[in-house]
């Protein structure tokens, strides 16, 4: 809280700084909306769907609640892996055609909570050959590492995510 | 009356003006009620009185609320029911048509002031020509002295027949409750029993073997088993509410179409999920609506076929193996297969060759676009409604069954769900999975014989049971799962049905019974084919219950 109060406020804000959860996926870090997560677990027994694409890992029992679960690794098409006790499932709310509703999304490890600030937040740069990527809100620089900006809404909508796994590798 | 609407001081305050409102509504259904038994009966003094109470009291909140538009109104009601009270004059339909407009006013006028009390501004609808209507019937009457000294002696006689001390009794015994409050309360029951069965089912407590702790258990068990039992009942509707609203659509219908019915409500008492009771209204409506302008023939028509020129409409209601099972029956000249037939034939429904049976061909009028009517009416006949019925009797867990007798009337049964929260269910393990069957599918269960097996083909299994050749879904195949072993012969074989044919599911083995609440699955899931839901079970895990009808579908697409 000291930290926001003590930064001048910039002269243009940027409806993207605020703060913001970080997770590793692979050797990437990503970061999410902290508003959007309602809470953080440990792996748990996942019950498979059947019929579903591969991202989609299955149901939980959070509390008495049957929630989906994600894989982001398989979501952007990253190679599998198998969970390690660092491994977290994220539970985000998330909005689909008017209606909130929670799901559990498995990432490698979470890392902190950071307040980005308009300056340190970039556009995503054109990874040319026509990579689509309207899920990522952009790039943060803090202390040297790139952070890559997720719009989780987006990540979750029903089309494909293709190729971030390439275009980032 | 038309004057926009000023709300003094007491009725600005939002809690008041509430407070008015529904207790208002109470006594609106109460008086279309009574209304109804009035138009059936019209010596029905203890109707008559309850009908006269009713506005009474809506009188005095709306003069403490200074609402005038409803004051005058339910005063000139008032003054109308006083006279058939007096006996000066004997209710007449005509009487009954204005009251429940007045009903409707009335009705209308708290759907303005609910918004007013949110802060939009609003004004009451205007009521002069309803006045109007009033004064005409009251004076209609009136012109007619010499009945007035007989009723003074009558007078005696009405005045201690009010049922009043039955009345406080009912009302003490019930409050109300918001139904979010009850729903959450549902919800965490449900919760608290999954909790109490993971205690329960424990591997460290249950090696502690003490019995002191397995009897507190037990106990813990038992009481919770009750407490979700009651808190289920709270949700519980009595079938009264839906009845009552068909009455009046019988009545105002009957009136239009200048058929006469006569309703016969049996049953009311049943109780069903509050859910469904609400989802019932529009399918039921639909329904009473079909016999009424299909079924129903005019009073000429039914005297000329030598029936009671009255025609008789029933709404049953009942309990029959677990489920619920409401008839709409009609006397009227039934369902016309041929014309059904033809009708369908037209439209390229039905091979002209092919040759359906009874049955299949009432079921077509549960396809979208059909009807069979020759001209479109204000009721019915655009050919939406049969198919809407019964994608909403689906959606309950539903089934609709048309019996029909030419000349002599149809009878539309629908067996529903006690309720729509909780499903019996039998666990089946499929390799490291357990899936929930809906009890309501399963016919039987074996163990087949290898000799029972045979093959289409060399692909599609068939399995002779009891004379019966039935077509096997293996569950590991079609959810591709490693199962414990893929000799059919090792695990089990559910017979379940689905549209009507039976078919063999095939598991590895069977863990148990158990009652579960079903939990909608959201998102990516929401639209597995034989996948209707999941469940949490026993240990915790969520367990996913299967619908037959997908499963076995999918296999024949």
């Amino acid at each position: 809280m000291q930290a926001v109060i003590e930064t001048p406020v910039p002269n243009k804000t940027d409806a993207r700084a605020g703060k913001y959860l970080t997770f590793g996926l692979g050797k990437e870090e990503f970061a999410i909306r902290v508003m959007s997560v309602r809470e953080i677990m440990g792996v748990q027994e996942i019950t498979v769907v059947p019929q579903t694409p591969g991202y989609v890992k299955g149901v939980i029992n959070l509390r008495g609640k049957v929630i989906p679960v994600i894989d982001l690794r398989l979501r952007f098409g990253m190679p599998e892996q198998d969970y390690t006790p660092r491994t977290c499932i994220i539970v985000v709310n998330i909005e689909q055609e008017g209606a909130r509703m929670l799901t559990g999304v498995v990432v490698d490890e979470v890392c902190e909570v950071v307040t980005l600030q308009s300056g340190d937040i970039e556009d995503t740069p054109d990874f040319g050959h026509g990579v689509a990527t309207p899920y990522l809100l952009g790039m943060a620089k803090q202390k040297g590492k790139v952070k890559i900006l997720l719009d989780i809404n987006k990540v979750m909508s029903e089309q494909e995510v293709h190729g971030l796994g390439d275009a980032l590798l | 009356m038309a004057d926009p609407l000023e709300l003094n001081e007491l009725a600005s305050d939002p809690e008041l003006l509430r407070d008015f409102i529904v207790e208002s509504r109470e006594h609106l259904s109460m008086i279309e009620l009574h209304l109804l038994a009035l138009d059936q009966d019209p010596s029905d003094t203890a109707a008559l009185n309850a009908v006269f109470r009713g506005f009474h009291t809506i009188k005095g909140l709306a003069g403490f609320l200074e609402l005038d538009a409803i004051q005058t109104l339910t005063h000139d009601i008032e003054s109308v029911l006083d006279l058939a009270r007096n006996n000066s004059i004997s209710i007449t339909p005509a009487h009954i048509d204005v009251i429940l407009a007045s009903k409707d006013y009335v009705h209308a006028c708290l759907r303005q002031l609910e918004q007013a009390a949110s802060g939009a501004p609003c004004d009451l609808p205007p009521n002069t020509e309803l006045l109007a209507s009033i004064h005409a019937v009251a004076e209609g009457p009136q012109a007619k002295p010499a009945e007035v000294p007989a009723a003074m002696s009558a007078l005696a006689s009405t005045q201690p027949a009010e049922p009043e001390p039955a009345q406080p009794a009912v009302e003490a015994s019930s409050i109300k409750v918001d139904t979010h409050k009850l729903d959450f309360l549902v919800d965490m029951v449900g919760e608290m029993v999954i909790a109490q069965s993971l205690v329960k089912h424990d591997p460290d407590l249950a090696g502690l073997a003490k019995p002191r702790l397995a009897r507190n258990l037990a106990q813990l068990a038992r009481i919770s088993g009750e407490v979700q039992r009651t808190a289920m009942a709270m949700r519980m509707l009595p079938i009264r509410s839906l009845f009552h609203k068909m009455s009046r659509l019988v009545r105002d219908l009957s009136r239009k179409t200048g058929k006469q019915v006569e309703l016969e409500l049996i049953g009311e008492e049943t109780e069903l999920d509050r859910g469904i009771v609400e989802e019932l209204a529009d399918p039921v409506m639909h329904m009473v609506r079909n016999s009424l302008d299909h079924g129903v023939e005019t009073p000429e028509e039914r005297a000329a076929a030598g029936k009671n020129p009255v025609a008789r409409l029933t709404l049953k209601a009942g309990h029959q193996a677990g489920c619920v099972v409401l008839h709409v029956i009609d006397d009227g000249r039934g369902l016309d297969a041929q014309k059904i037939l033809r009708k369908a034939r037209e439209k390229g429904m039905v091979d002209a060759s092919a040759t359906p049976a009874e049955n299949e061909i009432y079921n077509l009028i549960f396809a979208p676009g059909f009807s069979t009517a020759e001209r479109v009416t204000s009721v019915s006949g655009r050919g939406v409604g049969m198919d809407v019925v019964l994608r909403q009797i689906q959606k309950l867990r539903g089934k609709i069954e048309i019996q029909s007798t030419p000349g002599h009337g149809a009878a539309f049964v629908l067996k529903l769900p006690l309720t729509l929260a909780i499903i019996d269910g039998l666990l089946a393990r499929v390799g490291n999975e357990t899936y929930i069957v809906p009890l309501f599918a399963v016919r039987e269960m074996l163990r087949p014989l290898p000799e029972m097996i045979s093959t289409v083909e060399n692909r599609e299994e068939m399995v002779l049971v009891r004379g019966s050749l039935l077509p096997v879904v293996r569950l590991h195949r079609r959810f591709g799962i490693a199962p414990r072993s893929e000799q059919l012969s090792d695990g089990l074989l559910i017979v379940s049905e689905a549209q009507g044919k039976r078919f063999c599911l095939a598991v590895d083995e069977l863990v148990g019974k158990q009652e579960v609440v079903i939990k909608s699955l959201s998102g990516p899931m929401r639209q597995v084919r034989g996948i209707a839901g999941a469940a949490i079970l026993g240990d915790g895990r969520v367990g996913l219950i299967l619908d037959p009808e997908g499963l076995f579908g999918r296999k024949a697409a």
